[in-house]
């Protein structure tokens, strides 16, 4: 039996920020990966000879800054290559293109608005001010508003004190974006469809709910908060894919001092009169550490790995309601040459941003429709980029990659994901996009679709919810995972969560793995 | 001379008059059409107390009678062993949690109760942070997840069976362009729930604008007002149809704040932004009223399942009328009234066919009236068909109703106030924000 400081169950991009700080502070961090390569979600694979794919995670934005910094990421190889546009292609050869460049994309929504033009500055303001507002937030221990334990009431206090030097204003707008519809607050801005459902499709994302559903501004508010400390709409591609992402901050650990083991999968955490002793990985080894760290989503932590004997009923039943509806799917394909977009024929700098899928706000929705009653969507919405744009070394010289994500694929689909079902949602794909792009079908030389019932079999997410839990308001910040345990403490003593199941939840963010590890080092947050 | 001029004849209206014709004050009312010969929602007690009024209160047993798809039917009661019984029949799970769930969406509703009958306080208010704090812990995490949440989640969290969810559920979506599966019913549920007891999920009617308008103590006149007069920033009175002006320092509008303050007040008086917000105001009509000539007992609901209600839904959505859709009828003066959902605004289909063929007992009844949501805003004044005025939602509720500027009920016009169901806490509770109103006017002018 070996004996560590501390184990983290879990090498996905949050447990190796979470061992990377807690390295950095002196304690002895094993890693456990259950897979042969660290990442989680976040990993580049050579799926098809000489084709590299970021299989599920595919952009990287979220990733906070001040992780970036601290842990030096860069000196450790991460390199994130900008996307440079998005274009909206719409039924009968017209486009909405969204650029970088403040110019050239206002003079772009001007053909389509004049309107919308003038009100595209002010939008970005508005969602900039609330993204600044609440990025204070994203570093903080949720306290439990019921408690009565000093440190909390105090943390609780701090947090009052906060809200309430918020100009009125302000707080009433975040409010909105609370509760609103992306569709309504996105309504009160803008006329033109196009301009809408591009926009309102981040509100979409990792959610089971349609653009009009309330909740859904929150999400899109959570998409823009990557773009407070670089440019605007900063969304980027690791150079590598997003497996390099993983690699970076799994080197900067090493450097620090942290042990990781691959293909050490953890059968158990092991529990002794309420308190974690260690784990026990499959094959029955046993390793012992003060603290055990889980980066696994609530419901495989709690329900799989610590089982429910060991729990307090109401948290138990507080994790099984923690909802996951995985709704993303992933199409990974390999071409033999660009495609050729109906709207923008050809080569372009278009194809070296993102392509969305968007034509309109009811389109999204009947996206959603179809998703609601357990089927694919007919016509999903999409978000499309070429890595091999960026970053030749993605694919054979002449050959591309393409990314797309998917929406709506239920993981709770009628009948269950069959093989038959995973190729008709990539036909789905490929035969939406031919309607955009004709020439994709001749230019697909091999295709990867994964599911959300492939998301959970391989990566281990619950349901293949890429945010290891919806991010609605009923399951964010002192409700995370569960009520009373949202300040990366367990019911069991000495285990301690760190996956975007907890606050402040996902994306490629590290947000709760530097939370986690800080709160378990005892610094205040 | 006339101290106030009270526009509009609705529940709240009257009741602001009232309270504020009490203090001494000579008090106008310009009514429009007719007040309501029912009123629906709780009537608070703040409000008949301060009235003194005798109501008659409908409150039928069952409160609801939950058509089934193989055409029986689930009656819920006001005795919570009766109801018990009946769920029985069909899940003996769903009874057993069904006292937990009363007990529980009780003690969330009773935190509104206070708030309900004031003005909407400051969200970070210390006095609210402690009254929620009292909850404990249990209310304390209902309240925080269930508001967010829809009602079809909530549901499914405590029960399996169909028409019992689908009765419930309905008054998530009652009056609003959403269906149950989209977040913010939940909070809508619990607002139809307030002031009810343990166990009833119906708001009673009564006949509490009858009784106001019959009330001497206030000058009523009906005539329809095509102007606010303003002189440099206030309030100075009134222009009726034929042109007839009447002076008044105090003018308090129960017609929507988009018609008050954009059409009939000239909206060059208000801030741009701030004229824009009122304009963005969400009010989607989305139901129908349709009166039968013949007689029914008690309240029958035909929401069978949430998903019928959500496929209902879908099809408003794309502008189409639900061709499966909600419906409920109850006794009223008249005969039946039959409350369809969902109608988009305009529809022009055979909505009381669709009625008939749907609901028992109404199969050779004659329609008196059919009132789409078109005609509901020429008839009634609802925006858009929207009897809350301002669509019930949680952007649009509490001190964020129906906007922040205007949640107070004053107006950017000095001396002109709003108190119809578009202020809080809206439509759906009889008379509180007419009661909030005339106590705001009262508090800041004496």
């Amino acid at each position: 039996m070996t004996s560590h400081d501390i184990v983290i169950v879990g090498g996905g991009h949050n447990g190796l920020v979470c061992a990377a700080y807690l390295a950095r502070a002196g304690k002895r961090v094993l890693v456990l990966e259950r897979r042969e390569r660290v990442g989680g979600a976040a990993m580049s694979e050579e799926v098809f000879p000489g084709f590299r794919f970021s299989v599920f995670s595919y952009v990287v934005s979220l990733l906070r800054p001040e992780i970036i910094r601290e842990l030096e990421l860069p000196r450790h190889g991460l390199h994130i290559l900008p996307l440079e546009s998005t274009l909206t292609p719409l039924p009968g050869g017209d486009y909405l293109a969204q650029w970088n460049d403040h110019d050239q994309n206002r003079r772009e929504l001007a053909r389509h608005s004049p309107r919308d033009a003038e009100a595209y500055d002010e939008f970005g303001v508005e969602l900039h001010q609330m993204a600044r507002l609440i990025k204070p937030i994203l570093g903080i221990a949720p306290p439990d508003p019921a408690s009565l334990r000093p440190r909390e009431l105090l943390d609780l206090a701090r947090l009052a004190r906060m809200f309430r030097s918020i100009d009125k204003k302000k707080f009433n707008t975040l409010w909105r974006l609370l509760t609103l519809s992306s569709a309504d607050y996105l309504d009160s801005w803008f006329e033109s469809e196009a301009l809408k459902a591009t926009k309102a499709a981040s509100g979409i994302i990792g959610t089971m709910l349609g653009p009009r559903s309330p909740g859904t501004a929150y999400v899109l508010l959570h998409h823009y908060m990557g773009e407070l400390d670089g440019v605007f709409r900063a969304w980027g591609f690791a150079k590598g894919g997003n497996g390099s992402v993983s690699a970076a901050i799994a080197s900067a650990a090493r450097a620090l001092g942290a042990e990781i083991r691959t293909s050490a999968p953890v059968e158990r955490i092991w529990v002794e009169s309420g308190r974690a002793k260690g784990v026990v990985l499959e094959g029955g080894e046993e390793i012992r550490a003060e603290s055990v760290v889980s980066g696994a989503d609530p419901r495989r932590t709690f329900l799989g790995l610590v089982g429910e004997k060991n729990l307090p009923g109401d948290f138990a039943e507080s994790i099984k309601r923690f909802k996951f509806r995985g709704s993303s799917a992933k199409v990974n394909l390999a071409l033999g040459e660009l495609p050729s977009f109906t709207c923008m024929p050809g080569r372009g700098p278009h194809l070296r941003g993102a392509v969305s899928i968007s034509p309109s706000v009811a389109y999204l929705e009947q996206a959603y429709d179809d998703a609601k009653y357990g089927q694919i969507s007919r016509r999903p919405y999409m978000d499309i980029v070429i890595p091999s744009m960026l970053d030749p070394a993605m694919a054979p010289p002449g050959k591309h990659v393409m990314s797309i994500f998917v929406q709506y694929a239920p993981y709770r689909v009628n009948g269950g994901w069959t093989d038959a079902r995973r190729e008709a949602l990539g036909d789905a794909v490929i035969d939406t996009l031919a309607e955009y792009a004709p020439n994709i079908k001749s230019a697909v030389l091999h295709r990867q679709v994964v599911t959300p019932a492939d998301i959970e079999r391989v990566v281990g997410l619950t349901e293949g919810n890429i945010f290891q839990g919806e991010l609605s308001l009923q399951q964010m910040f002192f409700l995370r995972p569960a009520p009373a345990w949202s300040r990366y403490r367990t019911p069991i003593e000495g285990l301690w969560q760190c996956g975007s199941g907890t606050h402040p939840g996902g994306g490629v963010m590290g947000a709760s793995g530097r939370n986690a590890a800080l709160a378990l080092l005892g610094e205040r947050l | 001379m006339i101290h106030a001029i009270v526009i509009g004849s609705g529940v709240d209206a009257l009741v602001a008059a009232h309270v504020l014709a009490r203090t001494g004050k000579q008090v106008l009312v310009v009514e429009e059409r007719p007040p309501a010969a029912q009123d629906f929602g709780w009537v608070p007690p703040q409000v008949t107390g301060a009235l003194g009024l005798q109501l008659e209160v409908q409150a039928p047993d069952p409160w609801a009678t939950a058509l089934l798809p193989d055409g029986g039917k689930l009656e819920l009661w006001r005795d919570m062993r009766r109801t018990i019984e009946s769920i029985r029949r069909f899940s003996e799970r769903d009874a057993q949690r069904w006292p937990g769930f009363c007990r529980r969406m009780a003690a969330l509703a009773r935190l509104f109760e206070p708030v309900y009958t004031e003005a909407p306080s400051d969200p970070l208010n210390l006095r609210l942070a402690l009254r929620v704090r009292r909850l404990g812990r249990e209310g304390m995490v209902d309240l925080m997840r269930v508001l967010p949440m829809s009602v079809a989640e909530l549901l499914d969290d405590w029960f399996e069976l169909d028409a019992l969810k689908g009765a419930l559920g309905a008054m998530g979506i009652l009056n609003v362009q959403q269906g149950p599966r989209s977040g913010g019913t939940a909070f809508r549920f619990l607002h139809h729930h307030v002031g009810s007891p343990e166990g009833v999920f119906r708001p009673p009617r009564s006949n509490l604008s009858a009784i106001l308008r019959q009330r001497p103590g206030v000058l009523f006149r009906v005539d329809n007002v095509t102007k606010i007069r303003v002189e440099a920033g206030r309030v100075d009175g009134v222009v009726l149809d034929g042109g007839e002006e009447i002076e008044a320092a105090l003018v308090v509008s129960g017609v929507d704040p988009r018609r008050t303050l954009l059409e009939l007040a000239d909206p060059a008086w208000l801030d741009p932004e701030l004229a824009r917000a009122i304009g963005n105001i969400r009010r989607h009509g989305v139901a129908a009223r349709i009166s039968f000539n013949t007689s029914i007992e008690g309240n029958v609901v035909l929401a069978p399942s949430l998903d019928y209600l959500e496929h209902a839904y879908d099809e408003v959505k794309y502008g189409r009328t639900s061709r499966e859709p909600y419906l409920e009828a109850y006794p009223s003066p008249d005969g039946v009234e039959v409350h369809f959902q969902y109608v988009p605004h305009g529809a022009k289909s055979d909505l009381a066919a669709a009625a008939r063929r749907l609901l028992p007992g109404l199969e050779n009844a004659q329609a008196d009236s059919i009132l789409g949501p078109a005609d509901l805003e020429r008839e009634q004044g609802w925006p858009q068909g929207q009897p809350y005025h301002a669509e019930l939602a949680l952007d649009q509720a509490l001190w964020m109703r129906p906007l922040p500027e205007l949640a107070q009920y004053k107006t950017p016009i000095t001396g002109l106030w709003l108190c119809g169901p578009a202020m809080h806490p809206g439509g759906g509770v009889a008379g509180a924000a007419g009661y909030n109103c005339a106590r705001a006017i009262l508090k800041e002018t004496n």
